[in-house]
This record gives C-alpha cells, structure tokens and sequence, in this order.
C-alpha cells in the first residue's frame, strides 16, 4: 500500500532548500573561541586516545550529517503529507455490487444506515479508480439491478451509487454474481483469457445472503467489504399466522414469533392491533428473549443461573367479526437497528361458510358423510336430473362450490366451481378419451406422484388404488395434480369464470375414501375452490413477491378494468396497466406494510407484506466473503484516509533529533 | 634604593629570609667542593672537628698520626678529622614560555623557589650557580658564595624573562658539559616538553649531581576551567588544537596528566633523583619550609 502524496511540490522546494542549506553549514568549520594554554601537548595526547578508543572513528566523522540529513528527510516528508488510504485502489475493471436488502437498514453505523455505509465506501473506491479504469454499479437484494453499466464517468457512477434506494427484500448473490461477470466479460473480451487482468468484484454487504453455499465466481477476483458492527441490538418478529377457529369461525387465534439477534438478552412488548384499534388484552409484556447467537449451553446457563426463563412467542385470541388487517408489533423498543421487521401485518377476511351442493347419480355415502362433519353452511344433496331441472345453465348459482358425483352434467352455471367424479366438464377441453364412442377406462390404477406444494394437496401422503378410472384428455394450461401409473388422476382447471377439479374416478371404486387424506383433501378443495387460496386467512407475502392475480379474480370486479391504482405502505400511489388476457401480476412489493389495490379486487383488496425472515433480521454481519471464496477488505467505519506525517515526526524525526543530539555530546572535533 | 628592595621583596621577604637561615642545603652524596667551606662534608679531612681512628697504613700522612697513642700502646694510629668543604649548588629555572602561565602564575613560583634556595645556599657559603633554560642555556650567574651575593643572585632571578620554547635536552646536555664540578642540582621546571623529558634528565642523572626536580604546575593546568568549542593555543611554539570540551575529553586530559607525572617521577626516582610536585596554588612558604625538608633537600 504505496501511500499518497498531498503537496508534494511544497516538499520538494523545501528540500531544494534546506539540503543544500544543510550540506552548507556542515561544510563551514565550527568558529572556535581562542584559549592559550600552557602547552598543547597533553590536550593532543588526549584527543588521539579518545580517538584511538573510539570504534567507527571514520563512520563518526560523518554521523552527525548522515544523521541531519535523516531528521531533515523524515521532516520533509512529514511536509509533503503522505497518506494511506484504508480502502484499496480499484484495479481497471471494477464491478460494485450494493447489497440494498432489508438487513442493510440497519443504523447501527454511527447512526447512519448500512446502505449509506455502502454507498460511502463505494463512491471512495470510485474515487480511486484508475484513469483509463471503468466500473459497473449492480444493486442487489434477491434480484440484481444494474445501476450503471461500465463507464470511466465518475461523476455517473458516484450518481448511481446515490441512487439507490433501499428495500425490504432478502438478499441473493447468485443473480449479481452472474450478471457481474457476463457483463466484465461482454465489456472487455480478453479478460476472459486465463491470463489478462481478472475483473474485480467489490461487495458491500453484511454477508448474509441466503445463497452463499451457490456461490461461485469463475473469472473474477471477490474483494469483500463487510458492512455493520456485530453488537447492533434488534428484536425481530419472524413468524406471525392468524387463523380462524375452525368450529367458531368469529375467532381468529393470532400467533407471533420473535427473535433476539442483539448480544444481550432482552424483554420485549407486542402489541397487537386490529384496523389501528388495540383491543382489550392486545398488549404482551411477558416475553423474554436470549440472543439467537448464544449457543444452547449458553441459554441453558443463563436460564439456570439467572432464573432467566426464555419465551420467545405470544398467542392472541380474538373476537372478530368482519375482515380486518390485524398489526403486530414491537413496542418500547430504543436501540433496535432495524425497524423492518418491528412489525408485521396479516389480511384476517370476514368469517365465512361455505355452501356446497353434491350432485349425485345414486347417493355417495362417504360424500354425504364428508359434507356434513365439514361444518358447511348449507350443504346440499341433489340427484343428477333434479340438478339438470333446477339448476341446468342458470346464470348464477348461490353455492360456493358443485360436487358431481358420477353424474355427467350437461350445463354449468356462467360462473362457479365445480369438482367432478367420474365425470368431465361439460364443452370443455378436459375431456374422457373415447374409443369407437365408449369412454376408455383405465383399470388398476395406483398414484405415481403428485404435486406436493399445490395448497390442496400440502402435507399429503397419497397412496390409494383405484379400479377403473376415465383416460383424461388435458389441455395444456391445465395443471395435473396427481399422476397415476397410467394417466392423470385428479386435474385442475380454470376455463373463463369457472375452475374445475375433475378426479377421473369413482371414490367407491378406490381405496382413497378409507384414508384420512381424504377428508383433508376434500376440506382443501373446497376452500381452495371457495377462497382461491390455501388458508382460511390470505397468506402474507414476501417483500419483492409479485402476487398473481387470477384472471377469474379481475373479471369478477369487472370485465373492462384497464388499470389498478396500488397504494404502497408509505401512502404513495401509481397505476398498473392490466394486461388484457392472462393472469395479472403485481409488480414487486418492496416495502413491508399493507399494499392496497383500486378498485378493491375480491381478496386483493389489501395485501399484506411482511419481513418475517430471521435470515434478514439477523444483524450480525459475517466476515468471511460470501461463497467462501475472495478476498475480505477490512475498512473502518468513519475516516477512510490515514493521515502519516503526525507518525513521521513522532517516530521519525524526533527520536533521530535525539539520537543526534546525543551522538553531538558524545563526540568531539580536532 | 626602593626599587631593589621592592624587586627584593617581591620573592623574598625579610621575615621569610630569617627563616631560611636556619636551613641548610642538604646532599646525600659525597661531594667534593674546590675550597674549604663551611660544609662538615662527609669526607674525612683535616678540620679540627675529630672523626675517628684507623690503623696506619704505609703511605699515609705522618702528620696524623697520634702519637699520644703510639706512647701508649706503642702502636700507630692515624687521626681522623671531619672535612669541612663547599658545597656546589645549581639551580636551573625553566623560562620558556610555558612557565609564564596560571595563576598563581608557574614563572614567579619558580623564581621565589629559586630565589629561597639560593638564599640557603649562599647564607651557607655554598657555591650557588642559577642557570636559567630554555632553548639551552640562556643566562646563569657563575658561582655566587657568601651572604654578600644575595642582592647579586636575586637581581639576576628578577631580570630573567620567559623567552621562547623549551629544549630540556641540549640544555641538560650544554649544562651537565660546562658544570663539572659534582654538587646538588635542584631543577624547576613544568617539564612540558614536546621533545620529551627523558633525554635531558639523562645528563643530570648521571653520578656527578645529587638530582632534585620540582614539577611545578599551575591550578589551569591540573584542573582546566574549559567549556565549549576551543582553539588551543600552546603559548610556546604557537600551535593548535581545537577541542570540544566534553565530559569524556576531561577525564581523559586529567588522566593523562597524572600518567605524564607519573612517569617523570618513576624516571626521576628509578636514576636515583627526588622527584617533587608542586601547584602553584600551594603557598610558596610551604613548599619551602615543609615539603622540600620533608624530602630531605633543606635541613
């Protein structure tokens, strides 16, 4: 690390004078007063033994000058003001990567946020960049943005760098590694060769990305700059689930999970909140949380030693009526460094039964059965041609969901959903293969797999045989949710206002009913099918989620809506185009809050985002380089720039002046 | 006339010179003087004063033979008498120009020694020759005897003047040439000599004198009161040496002063001389009346 030279020209003139000045003074010979003494014989006698004793008498001769010189060097370096720069130089192909996810707003850097700790060091680095060097702005949290493509404009860079905003989102590395090094190699070609200059990479980030063990870089050097300090306190929400009491649907039980990423333990204060109103018992006050970096005999200790006794979790129990956003937070909270993941807010809709009717060709006694312990509203049971006579193509039906039981339908209501068994849509595209005009059945038929994530079939473990099933013809927007060994058994589809869940065979015929998957299927298709969701309460999102809208969902708030007004957390509102075909995707949700929408869609009308991510909250930053791989760049908070002349003259100047002062008492001149 | 007796006082007093006459000069050898003086000399000779008896051997003096004795014991005794002679007194005074130094200042010390001794020796009816050194011999007195020369002997001490730089060694050599006669030889000198004073002390410490050298050096000398960047001056032969006083230049100096001394003595002592030293800063008096009878030149 070659330092820096401030005024190096004052320093040079001063040298052009004083050297020489000094150089002049040693040559003149010392005036010396004039004494008679009786006879020199002895003075000389003295001066030769002192001589004589002394070792290096020639190196002695020069020592005081050799030692001017030094003291006069070290004083004009001191002048010319050297300095060492914390921050390395960049070299000729510099790509900046800003972490801007949640945990980066932290303000536990001298009251400034992590972001702006980036943002300070970037733009240093920028400043150190070589002439003819250029340098790429990527912004990153669990996507990457590029800021600024390479440029040599400073002035550009330093521009992209403050334009970064912060969000909420996690953070991913693995986007900004790749599209950092695509770009390094599109920009300048020979850099790919294993000889020229290797691209480097500098991070500005507090190390905690959920990709890191995917890391991997290829052609690029990693230089790590870790940002925060390891003692910022902050107290996290990292689970919150509200549901509604499945026997009293007016009772919504709220659950709320924290966490103490601070390095002492701590209390804690949840309040909880419906529509800004605190309820009565809505406050919590017993919670107490020991770090999450302790270790588990550290926790155990500290429970047993300081009768501390851990509770890390609040239980609410509400009356709740009607749709509500319910907010949870955490209160008296002075030093926490992040204020994101203080709070978190859940869409709670109003209590609802559903209504169902089962279509019927002779009666189905486990269906009958199911419908009623599903504590529905008003479930029906109608025998196919009594559906045909009231129901038929009717324009509306009042039932949430149609369950045909091996009846066939001949028409639908406009709008609806419908769960077939042993049966099709009716003019749909999901169709039963015919042969020679006889429905092709598939015999001993067993489940090969099935789509373990789809919200209907969540924590299911299927294994049932059927005797005979429909050969179903899918379309290809169609979505399969479990494969047999010879076909599709049970389809999802969504055709205009309607969706369908066709299952290709007879419920009698199979060994399914007799398993507890059943009723839990059934109970997760009609609430699927009701509420388009998995959960009885809408699901929170992620920050930076795009929620898909169903077409099914716009049509319902109208035929002709062209764009949607979204309100974000902070009170500010821009449009969204809706396309004119297809599912609606939001654009990403950022901030953590409650979204609105314009006009109100059904179950959109508020959307919830929330941090809920320990990984996030997490605050103490990692020091070594994400990936494992790179190298780590220590940089302290505050001055980048070291100051040396202060050390020069401490160290150099003024102990030389000693020593020559010493050395000018010691020794003598004939 | 005032001024004589003014230049008189200035190296004796009165009072001074009544105690030195009480003293005598003292030799440790047995000197032969030209003329009888007032010297009970260890040689046996004819004074009246009896010494002793010998058996009489063929060829000696008839004339002192007791025969007293020979009456008596019909044997033949010779008679001794204690001889009375002169005795010869040189005192060589250094006045080269390194003497005219210090205060109390080296060249008058030496003369008021040369001045008392001389005194002694002529109060004693001693044959008493000054010679003055520097460059050889520049001036002496001849041989002074009886208390009538002591205006004489101290007009001639006042008059000499420091002159020049010192060659101990031809002046030792054109001494020892030109004084034959054996006799106690008293030497005043710094003995700062760049030549070296081994080689003029050679001629003086030979059989023929009963050597004694007084050392006489100045308080500036032994303890120099120096300080800072010097250019020294030696006062004799005008040469050079710049100096920057330190700490260990002064140790040194005075260490080697006390080897030079040392050594001088060692020489002096190891021929048979006395070697004595004296600071100028040590009351004239003193040296006189106590030291030199302590080593034994005045009794």
């Amino acid at each position: 690390m070659m330092p820096d030279f401030l005024n190096p020209g004052i320093a040079a003139i001063a040298a052009g004078i004083a050297v020489p000045s000094l150089l002049l003074l040693y040559f003149l010979k010392l005036r010396r007063r004039e004494v008679d003494v009786s006879s020199t014989l002895l003075w000389k006698k003295a001066i030769q033994d002192l001589q004589v004793n002394a070792p290096f008498q020639r190196l002695r001769k020069n020592l005081l000058l050799l030692l001017q010189l030094l003291i006069l060097a070290a004083l004009l370096l001191a002048l010319a003001r050297p300095v060492v720069n914390h921050t390395q130089r960049a070299g000729k192909l510099a790509v900046i990567l800003i972490d801007r996810s949640a945990s980066m707003n932290a303000d536990d850097i001298e009251g400034k946020t992590r972001l702006d700790e980036a943002k300070r060091q970037a733009r240093e680095l920028v400043d150190s960049l070589d002439k003819n060097g250029a340098a790429m702005v990527v912004a990153f949290d669990d996507s990457a943005d590029i800021v600024r493509s390479f440029t040599s404009d400073r002035a550009l860079l330093k521009q992209a760098i403050d334009s970064i905003q912060p969000t909420d989102r996690r953070s991913r590395l693995k986007l900004a590694f790749q599209l950092a090094e695509a770009q390094a190699a599109s920009f300048n070609p020979e850099q790919r060769g294993p000889l020229g200059p290797k691209p480097e990479i500098w991070l500005y980030s507090d190390g905690r990305v959920l990709d890191a063990p995917e890391l991997s870089l290829r052609f690029a050097d990693l230089k790590y700059s870790r940002i925060g300090t390891a003692d910022a306190a902050n107290l996290a929400i990292v689970a919150l689930s509200a549901r509604r009491n499945y026997e009293r649907p007016s009772e919504v039980q709220v659950f709320v999970r924290l966490a103490n990423f601070g390095p002492q333990p701590s209390g804690a204060v949840v309040q909880l909140s419906i529509d800004g109103i605190v309820p009565p018992g809505g406050i919590k006050r017993d919670l107490l949380l020991l770090p999450e970096r302790w270790s588990l005999e550290q926790r155990e200790k500290a429970e047993k030693d300081q009768k501390l006794l851990a509770r890390d979790s609040a239980e609410f129990r509400l009356e709740l009526l009607k749709g509500a956003v319910i907010r949870v937070e955490l209160k008296e909270q002075e030093n926490d460094a992040l204020r994101a993941d203080d709070a978190a807010q859940i869409v709670v809709p109003p209590p609802r039964s559903l209504k169902a009717l089962l279509v019927t060709k002779n009666g189905n006694l486990w269906l009958e059965k199911f419908l009623e312990s599903a504590n529905l509203e008003k479930p029906g049971v109608v025998l196919g041609a009594q559906y045909e006579k009231q129901i038929g193509e009717t324009q509306q039906t009042e039932y949430d969901v149609i369950i045909f039981d091996r009846h066939q339908p001949t028409g639908l209501p406009a709008a609806g959903n419908f769960i077939y068994f042993n049966a099709v849509p009716p003019r749909s595209r999901i169709e039963a293969a015919t042969e020679n005009g006889a429905q092709v059945l598939l015999r001993d038929h067993g489940v090969l797999d099935w789509e373990r994530g789809h919200p209907m079939l969540r924590h299911l473990n299927l294994r049932f045989w059927v005797q005979e099933t429909l050969k179903l013809k899918v379309p290809l927007d169609a979505q399969v949710l479990v494969e047999g060994r010879q076909g599709p058994l049970v389809v999802l589809h969504r055709d205009g206002r309607s969706t369908h869940l066709v299952i290709g065979f007879d419920v009698n015929v199979s060994t399914w009913p007799t398993s507890a998957t059943f009723p839990i299927f059934m109970d997760n298709a009609l609430q699927f099918l009701a509420l388009g969701s998995d959960m009885d309460v809408r699901q929170s999102h992620q920050p930076g989620a795009t929620p898909r809208i169903p077409r099914h969902v716009l049509q319902q708030a109208g035929a002709d809506l062209k764009r949607i007004k979204l309100t974000d957390p902070r009170g500010n509102a821009r449009f969204v185009n809706v396309p004119e075909a297809g599912d609606f995707a939001l654009p990403p949700l950022d901030r953590v809050g409650i979204y609105q929408l314009d006009p109100p869609l059904p179950q959109y009308e508020k959307i919830a985002v929330n941090l809920l991510d320990p990984e996030e909250s997490n605050l103490l930053p990692i020091d070594r380089p994400p990936g494992g791989a790179g190298e780590s760049v220590a940089v302290t908070a505050g001055k980048s720039r070291l100051e040396l002349w202060r050390w020069i003259v401490a160290f150099g100047a003024i102990p030389l002046c000693m020593l020559e002062w010493w050395v000018y008492t010691r020794r003598m001149h004939l | 006339m005032p001024v004589e007796s003014e230049r008189k006082d200035l190296l004796l007093s009165s009072e001074f010179m009544a105690r030195l006459d009480q003293l005598d000069i003292l030799s440790r050898k047995l000197l032969a003087g030209k003329m009888k003086g007032e010297r009970r000399s260890k040689r046996r000779g004819q004074s009246v004063e009896f010494a002793d008896y010998r058996n009489y051997v063929i060829g000696d003096d008839l004339r002192f033979i007791d025969w007293n004795i020979y009456a008596r014991l019909d044997k033949l005794f010779l008679k001794l008498f204690l001889e009375e002679e002169d005795l010869a007194l040189y005192i060589i005074v250094d006045v080269t120009r390194s003497c005219d130094y210090g205060d109390p200042n080296k060249a008058l010390y030496m003369k008021k020694v040369a001045a008392a001794l001389g005194y002694i020796g002529l109060v004693n009816y001693n044959r008493v020759s000054v010679v003055a050194m520097a460059n050889g011999i520049v001036d002496e007195t001849g041989g002074l005897r009886g208390r009538t020369k002591v205006a004489r002997m101290i007009d001639f001490i006042n008059r000499l003047q420091p002159q020049g730089a010192g060659n101990l060694a031809v002046a030792c050599r054109r001494f020892a040439l030109s004084h034959r006669q054996k006799g106690v030889c008293v030497v005043l000198s710094d003995f700062f000599d760049k030549g070296g004073y081994e080689n003029g002390l050679r001629y003086l410490s030979g059989g023929k004198y009963d050597l004694f050298t007084v050392q006489i050096l100045s308080p500036q000398e032994i303890d120099p009161d120096l300080q800072g960047d010097l250019k020294l001056r030696d006062v004799e032969d005008g040469d050079m040496a710049e100096v920057s006083i330190t700490q260990p230049l002064m140790k040194q100096y005075k260490a080697n002063l006390n080897a030079y001394c040392l050594a001088v003595k060692d020489y002096i002592t190891r021929r048979g001389g006395t070697y004595l030293f004296a600071s100028t800063a040590v009351p004239f008096d003193t040296l006189v009346l106590n030291y030199l009878r302590e080593r034994g030149l005045l009794g």
